[in-house]
């Protein structure tokens, strides 16, 4: 009984359209725009902005400066006759202003009575672009002016200390310091941040068709002629439940290979399942499908009409998604919503996916989120099936 | 014998009893009549037969087993055909069968293989050059008759029918009820619900009419029409509708005396269901006596719409 009934899911499954557009091609469509749009926001360029100077000292030490921030930042764009119009517009993302005596600044010793080395931005600039950019001009000011002075000082060392014995050049910081990401899963990139985003988001979106078809049974009779034959609740519960898990299965399968195959082909980044813990990942598809379609039970056996059923899967998947760090990863939200953030389960979730395939998380490491998820799935599921059992149909 | 006995239901948080008491049987190989008005407790004695409503008070009896029992072994042993198209629309009309087919663990378990089954279920409904198409092309008709041929197909004891003619044309309305009269001829006992009193009239045996969850009446078709008053209805001149009423006052239940649209007061139409003592005859003489001049004047027994109406009242059940 339970084998046709779930050939029968299958098969009206695969007679709708809609339903499978919205289960497979919406997150697709989301992956592809999503991870293009948001490339740039996981690995910003400085390198290659249009940028201009205005340089009113022209002292050696400012040219220096200026010499070394080309060759790292590309060649200035000569200045528009309206800078301010051109950096207003963003067809300049930023400008180096230098007020005459920035190059004594730069060598002396006493501490300037203003900044002399202005770096305006454009407005729209990105704030990870724009933190770089203040990072880059302080470092290198800070460069030139600590060599300018090692060189004063040792000029009026002893005999006996050699200028040669200090390498003004291994002063800077980076000498000392590293900076990098302890090696636990791939590079971070908009593509390892979506795929799993609106993977989650897809496979949550189950919702939307179960309740529907549900719905659909309920209002034509067929569930009450199902129970009439002697169907338990539980059977057709059940029923409706496998089907859907070889469908998130399938989305799930479909859109980590869009990342790994396509994203490349379109100019972005690949997905890597280099030190991925399969059995990690394999486990928490399997507790958010349980999941996503336990609730999605409740929701069908909650639900009085189609209009409610069309209404409240789609409203409680985007609710979910916006607060769970689907559609703005949570690391940008304010510090209360990123608390808010820990109450939906498309958070949970994307954390766990997260886990395995950014932080090469084991199952160990997956354990609180997968808890959750299971947690969630069966208090839906003892739900559903109470509220199937004793509700009229 | 499918016997109902001291049938109680009450909704949660309902104030009166959707069934009251109901009792009544309804033998194999015969066609029982169900009637009632929206809200008179037919839907919730249908999901009670169907097992779909547990009893709260009163039993139900399946050849001797009482329904639990008999619904452990063969659920579909009384089977339904919901007044909705209970099927899956998108599905073709053989994977219907199918599905439903292999639903009923009692036939599945016996020697029929699925595919006679449903092989039989088309011939039966004459559905075979459907098989192939999708549930929600068909037409209305053909849609009934799949609604009948799934309930038909694990070959019950007793089928209940509700409303199974709504929305069909005249041919697919007389394929119908020949095919429900065949399923009684065959031995199958069937209780059909219909608000089109003439398709019950010409299929039952019995009927069992229901108001507000209590049987009004029920017996033999022939017995309860025999046994109802006769009608009479007339019109003429000479007479307001004032006097009309005083005459007939004295020989039965008047049902309307009005005058007609567009006449002098002095012509109007009546109709009288007559005490049984009296003849139409001497009603018509204590008419002409008193000055009336018959246009048109029948009389005869109640039809069963006629005896419903009686029954149930006039007022309209919108809730």
């Amino acid at each position: 009984m339970l084998l046709a009934l779930i050939r029968k899911e299958l098969l009206v499954l695969s007679r709708d359209v809609h339903g499978l557009l919205a289960l497979f091609v919406l997150p697709l469509i989301f992956i592809v725009v999503m991870s293009m749009a948001l490339k740039d926001v996981y690995s910003p360029h400085v390198d290659n902005l249009a940028w201009s100077v205005i340089d009113h000292d022209d002292g050696a030490p400012v040219k220096s400066l200026l010499t070394q921030w080309t060759a790292e930042n590309g060649k200035p764009q000569a200045l528009p006759a309206d800078w301010q119009a051109a950096l207003r517009e963003g067809k300049l993302k930023y400008l180096i202003q230098i007020e005459k005596g920035a190059s004594d600044d730069l060598i002396s010793t006493t501490k300037p009575d203003h900044p002399r080395i202005v770096l305006l931005t454009e407005p729209g600039l990105d704030f990870g672009v724009f933190t770089a950019l203040g990072a880059q001009i302080q470092a290198s000011t800070t460069a030139l002016r600590v060599r300018s002075l090692m060189t004063n000082l040792m000029a009026k060392l002893p005999a006996q200390i050699k200028p040669e014995m200090i390498d003004v050049y291994t002063l800077g910081g980076e000498q000392l310091t590293k900076v990098e990401r302890q090696e636990a899963g791939p590079r971070p990139t908009s593509v390892q941040h979506n795929v799993p985003a609106w993977l989650v988001f897809g496979m949550f979106f189950v919702i939307a068709p179960i309740a529907g078809l549900f719905v659909e049974e309920r209002s034509c009779g067929t569930l009450a002629r199902l129970r009439s034959l002697g169907l338990s609740p539980l059977t057709l519960l059940l029923a409706k439940m496998f089907p859907y898990l070889l469908i998130n299965c399938l989305q799930a399968g479909l859109m980590l290979a869009v990342g790994v195959y396509v994203m490349p082909l379109l100019g972005g980044d690949a997905l890597s399942m280099q030190h991925i813990q399969w059995p990690a990942l394999f486990a928490i598809l399997f507790a958010i499908s349980l999941a996503a379609i336990s609730l999605a039970l409740l929701v069908a056996a909650l639900v009085k009409t189609q209009a409610q059923a069309n209404t409240v899967g789609p409203m409680l998947n985007i609710l979910m998604a916006a607060l769970g760090g689907i559609m703005i990863p949570t690391y940008v939200m304010p510090s209360t919503m990123q608390t808010l953030s820990h109450s939906s389960p498309m958070n949970w979730a994307l954390e766990g996916l997260l886990n395995v395939l950014l932080r090469g998380g084991n199952l160990l490491s997956i354990r609180h989120e997968a808890a959750l998820l299971l947690a969630l799935a069966t208090v839906s599921i003892t739900l559903a099936y109470l509220v199937f059992r004793f509700k009229r149909i | 014998m499918l016997t109902l006995s001291g049938i109680h239901t009450r909704y949660p948080g309902a104030t009166g009893f959707a069934l009251e008491g109901v009792t009544f049987t309804v033998e194999r190989g015969e066609v029982l009549g169900l009637l009632g008005p929206n809200g008179a407790g037919k839907t919730t004695l249908i999901s009670h037969l169907a097992g779909i409503l547990p009893l709260q008070q009163g039993s139900i009896g399946v050849d001797g087993q009482s329904l639990q029992q008999s619904r452990k072994t063969h659920p579909a042993r009384i089977a339904v055909a919901p007044q909705e198209y209970a099927f899956f629309p998108t599905l073709t009309v053989c994977e219907n069968l199918q599905c439903f087919g292999a639903m009923d663990h009692g036939a599945a378990s016996s020697s029929d293989p699925l595919k006679s089954r449903i092989s039989r279920a088309l011939s039966f409904a004459q559905l075979e050059s459907f098989s192939g198409q999708r549930a929600n092309t068909l037409s209305g008709g053909l849609k009934r008759r799949l609604n009948l041929a799934i309930a038909s197909m694990s070959d019950p004891d007793y089928l209940l029918l509700d409303e199974p003619t709504v929305g069909v044309d005249p041919q697919s309305r007389a394929f119908l009820l020949d095919a429900v009269r065949q399923l009684a001829s065959d031995g199958m006992g069937v209780i059909y619900t219909s608000h089109y009193m003439e398709e019950v009239e010409a299929l039952a045996q019995r009927v069992v009419i229901i108001d507000h969850g209590k049987v009004l009446c029920q017996g033999a078709l022939n017995t309860l029409l025999a046994s109802g008053q006769t009608e009479l209805r007339f019109e003429q001149i000479g007479l307001s509708d004032i006097n009309v009423r005083n005459v007939l006052q004295n020989y039965g239940q008047v049902q309307s005396s009005r005058q007609l649209i567009g006449q002098s007061s002095e012509q109007c139409s009546g109709q009288v269901l007559l005490h049984s003592h009296y003849q139409p005859g001497q009603v018509l003489l204590a008419l002409e006596q008193a000055g009336a001049r018959f246009v048109h004047a029948e009389f005869g027994r109640l039809n069963l719409e006629q005896l419903f109406m009686q029954l149930t009242k006039r007022s309209l059940r919108d809730n």
